[in-house]
């Protein structure tokens, strides 16, 4: 953006009014600047213009010498013609008037008219640009074409042959966008067809996005399929609970019950887009397993109770021994905070986690409290300014959809270099300029020898990390990570000043995790890329950010779990887990004798509460969310919870007093404003104050914390 | 009889009588119903039905126009789709249910204006008082018109 606010101004003239406007910018955008608009179909502003449908025909002139203006002969594509100096630009002649009729009946000669049976009916820009600028009536009496209705193009997308202006937006953002280059046009004329090359499944993992894109009906989705109509819905705005990317997201309703997600624009996150995962992940919320009232255990079975009995049986346990709580991550950053503290202070317990990674670094092994810089130094849109990207022992498309989509954007419209290094195929691979496969589980010798190559080429690093270094050499890891020294070097070498290195939480699964843990950030500090460690839970960074984790002595997830198998606890608490479906969870849900289980879905663990406290959903409660990047975002409750189910912060609060005294709070609202004055990253996330694309959390670590660095 | 007496309470009397007994040429409007029913105006607007086509295949296609254009939002249209096997509209699309709440309804014919296939019609049942509220929210069952033979 800010490279095209420097180019050259030109002056044209927008019917009659003069205006600068950036050169080249398409006519299409430059006429918004007057709050004109330009009808289209084909041109979407992401991606490349083609000048498919003719929808845009505006009539062009150029100044002469002599003050006087010659206008072009025929109307031109104002959605690929750019601005140029002394350019006149006419959008409502007579004679565009009657382009534009012409276009749109020519569109509609084999569009069928089933708009009251097609799901985009009603917010169609078809419908949209024939209301505005349409024939009211049809002369066309003809057969028109027949082609196949509702053809299941993917298990999520259905396609409506009958109904598509062939405008290649779908098969343009499978190219441009999401970089899968899935659809493509068969035939051609009339007959047209957005297909996959061999008519399989369109498998994407952004494949959602072509049903919000298409500017007719053809395109529709699966699962909403004649749900509702748009004007049977209420959206609300809300945050995708499914990865941390944290995607802006509406939340749309019918008579109070969940019907669809659709994007919502967050320039500084998804930009407009959603991935399959939330898109289609959200299904859960209609579940008929959802926990909808409080259980409490009867001999043998779980038996609906009110709330409280289900806290009385709460409040008569927990003093009765060790308590441990494991908290999972889709659980807002008041429910979090509200929580922990309970358990810190009410219940007096430290036993208490959120980190579900098979290596979990202690407090001392932060990147945080080793570096004093924090785990994520910058932010998904920064990553279009990366001179270099690398892509490190992660399957970037898997853990964080959005932020490989940034990494595609930043290599496809900046030219950024990107390196890719993992084990299996992923579809960074498909733009990367270094793209490594490593054997997989060489993740940690990989990690040394590379920063073996930073200190090699004079990185300085602390004494204690460098011990045992030179046993790592790109030629002595070659066999064990089955990699050409020569590829480890160019990856090293890409390591450095403007380099953003992205990596996730899925690294802490390795085997020898925590060398590569500490590697990577060592990596990064020493070449001076910046780090992108991200976590991939919902809410983990808020539950990092407010604290949520063991101090040093107490027990982490697995010392936990561990424990508890041995019986060492009379309490578990467990938030939003599925422990049982951990292989080492059921072993220590037996042997707990008091198992609180505070849940959204009637899963495998509930089977083992003594008492069930179902919770509300992300989207059936306010609150905030801290994103990978360390963005707090606003999601509002856009639907009711079902039957009796609370959300966690009411629970929380309903337990402290009950346990401790206090006040209760009237509203998330009110939590955040006590989060705030506790810990101060959080000051900027108050509701009032709370900016709609979020606030970012300064992450870095207070000083206190010993720099390593010298 | 003074003056004033006959002024103010026979001639009002006798005059008042009068026009009772001009009327009493005129022909009665007055009807006994429940037992004797006027005809209705061609237009009248009461109790909704949901048609058919000839061949029996509801025409509602659970589009909601109705819903949408209905002032006072008392329709509810779910839509479900056709199979071979279960079918009752033709295309793609029925509505599966269909209600009207008729005590929110003011029976102003919009639903019928909007609709794309003439499926609701405003007919001329308009005794529609009942004991329960819930009484007053007409499913598909109830308005469904019956099969022809
Ligand atoms: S399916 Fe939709 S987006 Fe794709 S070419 Fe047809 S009209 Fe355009
Ligand atoms: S008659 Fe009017 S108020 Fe009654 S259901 Fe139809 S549109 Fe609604
Ligand atoms: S009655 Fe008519 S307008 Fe209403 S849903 Fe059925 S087809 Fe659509
Ligand atoms: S919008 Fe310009 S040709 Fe389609």
């Amino acid at each position: 953006m800010a490279a095209e606010a420097e180019k050259k101004e030109v002056q044209v003239t927008i019917n009659g009014t003069k205006i600068s406007v950036p050169a080249g910018e398409l006519l299409v955008e430059s006429v918004k600047r007057l709050g004109l608009e330009i009808p289209i179909f084909c041109y979407h502003p992401r991606m490349q213009p083609v000048g498919m449908c003719r929808m845009c025909l505006v009539e062009v002139g150029f100044e002469q010498q002599d003050g006087s203006v010659r206008m072009m002969p025929k109307p031109q594509a104002g959605c690929t013609l750019g601005a140029s100096e002394g350019m006149v630009v006419v959008t409502d002649s007579e004679a565009i008037h009657a382009d534009r009729r012409g276009v749109l009946e020519f569109l509609l000669i084999n569009h069928p008219l089933d708009c009251p049976i097609c799901d985009r009916g009603g917010e169609c820009p078809l419908q949209n640009n024939t209301m505005a600028y349409g024939p009211s009536t049809s002369r066309y009496v003809e057969l028109k074409r027949h082609l196949p209705k509702a053809f299941p193009l993917s298990k999520y997308v259905t396609l409506d042959l009958e109904r598509c202006i062939q405008c290649g937006r779908c098969v343009r953002f499978t190219e441009e966008v999401s970089g899968d280059a899935d659809l493509a046009f068969r035939f051609r004329g009339a007959e047209m067809q957005p297909s996959t090359f061999q008519l399989t499944d369109f498998e994407s993992r952004f494949s959602g996005n072509v049903i919000e894109i298409c500017p007719v009906g053809a395109l529709t989705s699966t699962t909403y399929r004649f749900r509702a109509r748009p004007w049977d819905i209420e959206a609300g705005e809300g945050i995708c609970s499914q990865c941390s990317n944290g995607c802006s997201v509406w939340i749309d309703r019918r008579s109070g019950k969940f019907v669809r997600i659709s994007g919502r624009t967050n320039e500084d996150v998804n930009e407009e887009w959603t991935c399959d995962k939330g898109k289609f992940g959200h299904e859960y919320l209609n579940s008929t397993e959802r926990a909808t009232s409080p259980m409490i255990r009867k001999g043998d079975s779980l038996v609906p109770c009110t709330w409280h009995e289900a806290y009385e049986a709460i409040v008569a346990e927990l003093g009765r021994g060790a308590a441990a709580s494991l908290v999972g991550t889709r659980v807002a950053n008041e429910g979090m905070w509200l929580h922990h503290r309970l358990f810190h202070q009410t219940v007096g317990s430290r036993d208490v986690d959120f980190r579900w990674t098979r290596f979990l670094p202690p407090a001392s092994e932060r990147i945080g409290s080793k570096l004093g810089s924090p785990a994520v130094q910058g932010t998904i849109a920064g990553l279009e300014e990366a001179k270099r990207i690398v892509v490190l022992g992660c399957h970037l498309a898997e853990d964080l959809p959005i932020v490989h989509l940034r990494v595609r954007k930043a290599w496809a419209k900046h030219g950024t270099d990107v390196a890719v290094a993992y084990h299996s195929p992923t579809e960074a691979e498909r733009f990367a300029s270094l793209p490594i496969r490593y054997r997989k589980g060489s993740e940690a010798d990989l990690l040394r020898s590379l920063l073996f190559v930073a200190v090699e080429r004079g990185a300085t690093v602390p004494e204690a990390v460098r011990t045992g270094l030179d046993a790592f050499s790109p030629e002595a890891v070659a066999e064990r990570t089955g990699l050409a020294p020569s590829a480890i070097r160019a990856l090293a070498d890409r390591c450095g000043e403007g380099c953003a290195v992205v990596a996730s939480d899925a690294l802490l699964d390795v085997e020898g995790a925590s060398g590569a843990y500490q590697d990577l950030a060592y990596l990064c500090s020493a070449t001076g890329s910046t780090l992108h460690f991200f976590p991939r839970g919902a809410n983990s960074m808020g539950a990092e950010a407010l604290g949520l984790l063991p101090e040093t002595g107490a027990k982490d997830t697995w010392q936990i779990v561990e424990s508890a198998t041995s019986g060492a606890f009379h309490s578990l608490w467990l938030v939003e887990t599925d422990l049982a479906e951990l292989p080492e969870g059921s072993g220590a849900l037996e042997n707990t004798p008091f198992v609180i289980v505070q849940t959204t879905a009637l899963n495998e663990t509930a089977r083992f509460a003594s008492v069930l406290l179902p919770m509300a959903a992300p989207p059936e409660q306010d609150g905030t969310w801290t994103s990978c990047e360390g963005r707090v975002q606003r999601m509002k409750a856009s639907l009711h919870p079902p039957g009796e189910a609370k959300p966690a912060w009411r629970i929380a609060c309903d337990l402290s007093i009950l346990l401790g005294g206090g006040t209760p709070y009237f509203g998330a609202a009110e939590v955040m404003e006590a989060i705030a004055n506790d810990s101060p990253s959080f000051a900027g996330c108050v509701y009032s104050s709370l900016p709609e694309e979020g606030a970012i959390l300064d992450l870095t670590p207070m000083p206190t914390a010993p720099l390593a660095q010298e | 009889m003074s003056f004033e007496v006959f002024r103010d309470v026979v001639k009002p009397i006798v005059v008042g009588f009068g026009i009772t007994a001009k009327r009493l040429a005129h022909p009665k409007v007055t009807i006994q119903y429940p037992e004797e029913r006027r005809e209705q105006f061609g237009r009248t607007r009461w109790r909704h039905v949901l048609t058919r086509y000839d061949s029996g295949l509801e025409r509602c296609i659970g589009c909601s126009l109705c819903a949408g254009a209905c002032p006072a939002r008392c329709i509810y249209v779910g839509a479900a789709e056709n199979t071979d096997e279960a079918r009752f509209s033709p295309g793609e699309r029925y509505a599966h249910r269909y209600e009207i709440n008729m005590l929110r309804c003011i029976f102003c014919g919009f639903c019928q204006e909007a609709c794309p296939t003439g499926a609701i019609v405003l007919r001329k049942d308009f005794e529609l008082s009942n004991y329960e509220r819930e009484d007053f929210i007409y499913t598909k069952e109830m308005l469904l018109e019956p099969v022809r033979d």
